[in-house]
């Protein structure tokens, strides 16, 4: 199945080359998405702190971003670590600019209240989206158990479709992340291992293209500097931003307040440690990429010489 | 108690009485078991009175001490904490700010939780509300200009929170708006029912408690910027911040505020002391920065001074930055004064130069394109021109004759000049100038481009040097050489030795010599003189002569010379220049014409000049000497048959015959003349005695008696010979004495002829 997406989406690359070329003139367009994590760039939104130059493209998962980038219509996007990868090797080269979130409990799997242990996932139908976030996770978690994705009875949907699945029975366990987790949780499912565990592996990044990146040096930054406003915000005024994030989310600001309790969100400073040359993300971008190239799930390892910089960063926190 | 319950039940009493707490000289919070807890009276204070009190009992239930409550406007509120009658207090948190900034205080104990209809927050915000009547109000924009009610400043849901929406939405109303102070929500609310004002501003949650004691407000009022944010309970404008801090202040016990804290903490929202107040819990401590941050943004106190930054302040923040821009304005001021003073330099530089230029003696001038753009006073004065204003803007062939002496054109000449320097050669010509008055000036011209302001095509530069006076020397040198060369007489040089260094070509024609030989030698000189006429040419200055010389072939010359020495410029006598000239032919033709003059061309004895000379010479030496000489006078008899029988030649031969034999009779001493026709006169030298003389006269006669063969003839004729002797008594010339024997030759005729007589003195 996955297969055949990215055949899908590896033509779409292919297509996305004859595409006419966004002019200097166009707004840098940015593929995101409904995460705790990406909540300061909709909060900068929101606050009018993005110029003109920066165009939020709203999807409801990470394929859309990912599918967006490789057909050339996104000029950026807000995606997981993996996801980026899986863009690179797909035939998108991707430079990662900022790290939003790295997941402390956000990415968690979430089964019928009868599991009581990831063993017992054994023969169970477990939904993940394998192209996303949670298929590195489901591969960690499952590594952790000693099973393989043969033991278990893989359901790759969606994550916004887990809810739906598990109302409807199709699945007993889920790896998801929140707000599908929280939702998940309120209609029963109960978490039994979830992203705390695997520290430093998850994390959520600012990713733009090559072609953006040569073109539009001005607009990124731009962009990474809305987010680490909306950061500020974020943490300076989390009083009213819980409230917002709630509202967007639909959802009640106390399960903001526990998600965002499931991310770090690591400030400029960290951010230039984390992108810096041989820093955490170029490491855990190497380990990944291996992992998931012998899992399968990523067609060629992609070859960067830097897959971080540090050079769209603020120079300096307001 | 039970005062307390009595005074909540009686609002205007209570104010009097609260009055006179405030007032009391003895604090409250001195007592020990006693603790006070002030509270914002942010709505009427028996209200607030009311709301609190059951938090106040069951704070006192669990502590074990008696709390009291007391409800402050700010202002009491910020007295009381000055004089430390509360020990506690609750209030907004910009006021809360407001206080912190005034006294040090341990801080923040908890943040209340307000709970609503079951919905608890820990949040606050401010709401705006218009008279729901008041269509042309429907946004922030509108409320440009209108008139605002409002608790005070210091009221974070009642002023602070709109104000920072409205400066984000561009309205600053502390400038554009009226705004009433009213010292609670109530009150504010009530003005804008009345029309007082436009707008009010209230803090979330008052609107809602209104709303439970007068629902007709719900239709009444309507809320600005509504927000509707999920999970919020309150109608809200603005964003949101924390709630309300509780606050212990420094003299209060660390136990009791561990008491109380945790009485706090302890508080479950279904507790009537919780549900009386309306709020769910208390929650610890939240972050107030963002509060801080909001008011810093609206410079309202106490963040409305901008700290009094000191020099030093910024020196020590900033203190590389200060290094690097004083090293950078020092070294811009150094860099200043050195360009000023290189620039003074460069001027004085340029003007000495520009003068330097323009006093040059030697003529200098600026060619752009074809004209003159500059020239100094030099080059003025070189063409006699009245100012250099008539040069300039004139091209160069202006000046110049027509045509230069080698036979160029003058501008077709300049132009190929100019076109040479301006592919960046330097040209030098010499080139005529005619000048206005017509006189003429040569000058060495060198032209050389100079690049000005990076154009492309160079200006000229053209200096002349004049050689007026050396092309006249050189031409009076050529003329010199000319006359060297072309001169009849022969000119040589020699050094001071007297050998030959130059000569010129007659030189070797009248010499003979050719170049190599006569180079080097002595010049043609008199034989017996020789070098020494070097001698008297150095010392005269001059030496001129003539004489005899040979050429190479041995042709006999005569050569006159005029050596004249040279003096050089030191005054030494360096070089002998001699002319000569080739004169024999000169000194042949006066030989013969000499002759000419002394002699008889038929018999070639003396004639009658040369007898006369030879006749004075005689009578000199004869007076000198003291001996007599005698002077005949000897004339032919009967010559004329002869000449009229056989004719001239015949006469002729006869009178050559008649001198030779007269010769020689005669000794060689003797002088014998013929004075013309067939007269002769002989002067006799030495005479012994008359008896000599008259022997030498016998023997003349025989011998010109003696026939004589003359054209075939045989020819006898006689003479007839008169003599005088000198010296005689009287002095006399020799014309005299020529004529006193004439007289006796005559005599001597008269008496017959072939006779001879002496001179008689008075005839005898």
């Amino acid at each position: 199945m996955h297969r055949r997406r990215f055949l899908q989406l590896s033509l779409a690359a292919g297509l996305a080359a004859s595409l006419p070329g966004c002019g200097r003139g166009d707004p840098l367009r940015v593929g995101i998405h409904p995460w705790i994590g990406y909540e300061p760039l909709y909060l900068a939104e929101e606050f009018g702190w993005l110029p003109d130059t920066v165009q939020l493209v709203k999807g409801s998962a990470a394929r859309d971003s990912m599918s967006g980038l490789l057909s050339g219509q996104l000029d950026a996007a807000a995606l997981t670590l993996d996801e980026a990868l899986r863009v690179c090797s797909a035939g998108v080269d991707l430079r990662l600019v900022a790290v939003t979130n790295v997941s402390v409990g956000a990415d968690m799997l979430l089964v019928r209240p009868d599991i009581t242990a990831i063993e017992q996932l054994k023969g169970r139908a477990v939904g993940v989206e394998l192209n996303g976030v949670s298929g590195v996770m489901l591969l960690h978690l499952l590594e952790r158990a000693g099973l393989t994705t043969g033991d278990i009875s893989v359901v790759d949907i969606p994550v916004d479709q887990h809810l739906e699945a598990w109302n409807n029975g199709l699945i007993d366990a889920s790896v998801c992340y929140q707000p599908v987790a929280a939702r998940l949780e309120q209609a029963g499912a109960v978490s039994l291992f979830d992203s705390r565990e695997l520290p430093d592996t998850i994390f959520d990044v600012l990713a733009v293209t090559h072609r953006a990146e040569g073109r539009q040096p001005g607009p990124i930054k731009d962009l990474v500097a809305g987010h680490f406003a909306g950061y500020r915000y974020l943490v300076r005024n989390l009083h009213d931003a819980v409230y917002r994030i709630a509202t967007r989310q639909g959802m009640a600001p106390e399960l903001i307040r526990q998600a965002l309790a499931t991310v770090m969100l690591p400030d400029l400073a960290a951010n230039q440690r984390y992108l810096a040359k041989n820093g955490t993300i170029e490491t855990t971008a190497i380990r990944l990429a291996g992992l998931l190239e012998r899992e399968g799930l990523m067609d060629k390892h992609p070859e960067h010489e830097r897959i971080a910089s540090q050079q769209f960063l603020p120079r300096r926190a307001e | 108690m039970s005062w307390l319950s009595v005074l909540a039940g009686n609002p205007g009493r209570a104010i009097a009485l609260l009055v006179l707490l405030v007032l009391a000289p003895l604090p409250v919070a001195a007592e020990a078991d006693s603790v006070t807890l002030g509270v914002l009276g942010y709505r009427p204070a028996p209200l607030v009175m009311a709301k609190y009190q059951p938090l106040a009992d069951y704070l006192s239930r669990e502590t074990g001490r008696d709390i009291t409550i007391r409800v402050l406007a700010q202002e009491e509120m910020d007295r009381a904490v000055a004089s430390n009658r509360i020990d506690f207090f609750l209030t907004n948190p910009a006021h809360f700010l407001m206080i912190r900034s005034e006294r040090s205080l341990t801080g923040v104990l908890a943040t209340l939780q307000r709970d609503w209809n079951g919905i608890t927050t820990g949040s606050i915000g401010g709401v705006i509300i218009a008279r729901a009547g008041r269509s042309d109000i429907q946004t922030l924009e509108d409320l440009r200009g209108k008139s605002i009610a409002t608790p005070g400043l210091h009221y974070l849901g009642g002023y602070q929170a709109q104000a920072l929406e409205l400066q984000s939405a561009g309205l600053d109303i502390r400038r554009d708006n009226r705004i009433i102070y009213l010292g609670n929500h109530d009150r504010v609310v009530r003005a804008v029912l009345t029309g007082d004002t436009d707008i009010g501003f209230i803090r979330t949650g008052v609107l809602e408690e209104l709303l439970q004691e007068e629902p007709g407000l719900e239709t009444a009022l309507k809320v600005i910027n509504a927000q509707n944010l999920r999970g919020y309970p309150f109608r809200l404008s603005t964003r949101l911040y924390p709630e309300w801090p509780l606050v212990s202040l420094p003299h209060v016990d660390s136990r009791t505020i561990r008491q109380i804290a945790s009485a706090l903490f302890a508080l479950e929202p279904d507790d009537p002391a919780a549900v009386a107040a309306g709020l769910a819990s208390f929650a610890p401590p939240a972050d107030y920065q963002s509060v801080e941050h909001l008011t810093r943004s609206l410079r309202l106190p106490p963040y409305d001074q901008v700290p009094q930054v000191t020099w030093l302040d910024v020196l020590h923040q900033y203190r590389l930055w200060v290094a690097v821009v004083t090293v950078l304005v020092l070294l811009l001021l150094a860099t200043s004064i050195w360009l000023g003073r290189k620039k003074r330099q460069l001027s004085r530089e340029s003007r000495r130069l520009q003068e330097l230029v323009a006093s040059w003696p030697q003529p200098m001038l600026m060619i752009r394109g074809r004209a003159l753009s500059d020239c100094n006073r030099a080059a003025v004065e070189l063409l006699e021109c009245r100012s250099a204003a008539d040069m300039l803007g004139q091209p160069l062939e202006r000046f110049s004759p027509e045509s230069q002496p080698d036979g160029q054109d003058s501008a077709r000449k300049l132009v190929g000049l100019l076109q040479r320097v301006q592919v960046g050669d330097v040209a030098q010509s010499e080139w005529l100038f005619c000048r206005e008055d017509g006189s003429h000036v040569w000058v060495d011209m060198t032209l050389a481009p100079v690049y000005e302001n990076d154009d492309d095509t160079p200006s000229v530069l053209c200096s002349w040097y004049n050689i007026t006076r050396r092309k006249q020397a050189e031409e009076r040198q050529r003329l010199a050489l000319k006359v060297f060369e072309n001169a009849r007489e022969a000119i040589f040089i020699t050094d001071a030795h007297g050998v030959v260094i130059d000569t010129n070509e007659a030189y070797f024609l009248i010499t003979g010599w050719d170049r190599n030989t006569a180079i080097g030698r002595l010049p043609p000189l008199p034989v017996d003189e020789g070098s020494s006429i070097l001698v008297a040419a150095r010392k005269h200055g001059v030496w001129s002569g003539e004489f005899a010389s040979r050429n190479r072939d041995g042709r006999r010359l005569i050569l006159s010379l005029t050596l004249s020495s040279v003096v050089d410029d030191q005054g030494e006598k360096s070089h002998f220049v001699g002319v000569f000239s080739d004169i024999t032919r000169l000194k042949e033709t006066e030989k013969k014409l000499r002759t000419m003059a002394h002699y008889d061309a038929l018999t070639n004895l003396p004639n009658r000049v040369l007898f006369a000379e030879r006749l004075q010479q005689a009578m000199a030496q004869a007076r000198r000497q003291e001996y007599r000489l005698a002077v005949l006078y000897i004339d032919l008899d009967k010559f004329k048959p002869v000449n009229d029988a056989f004719g001239h030649d015949a006469g002729d031969q006869l009178l050559v015959e008649v001198a030779r034999r007269l010769r020689t009779v005669l000794r060689e001493e003797d002088t014998l003349a013929r004075l013309g026709g067939d007269e002769f006169a002989a002067i006799v030298v030495n005479v012994a005695d008359v008896d000599a003389i008259e022997n030498l006269m016998d023997r003349l006669l025989t011998a010109v008696a003696e026939p004589v063969w003359v054209a075939d003839h045989m020819v006898e004729v006689s003479a007839s010979v008169g003599y005088t002797l000198y010296p005689q008594p009287v002095e006399l010339d020799g014309d005299q004495l020529l004529r006193q024997a004439d007289q006796a030759m005559y005599q001597a005729k008269n008496t017959g002829r072939n006779g001879y007589c002496g001179f008689s003195g008075t005839g005898s």
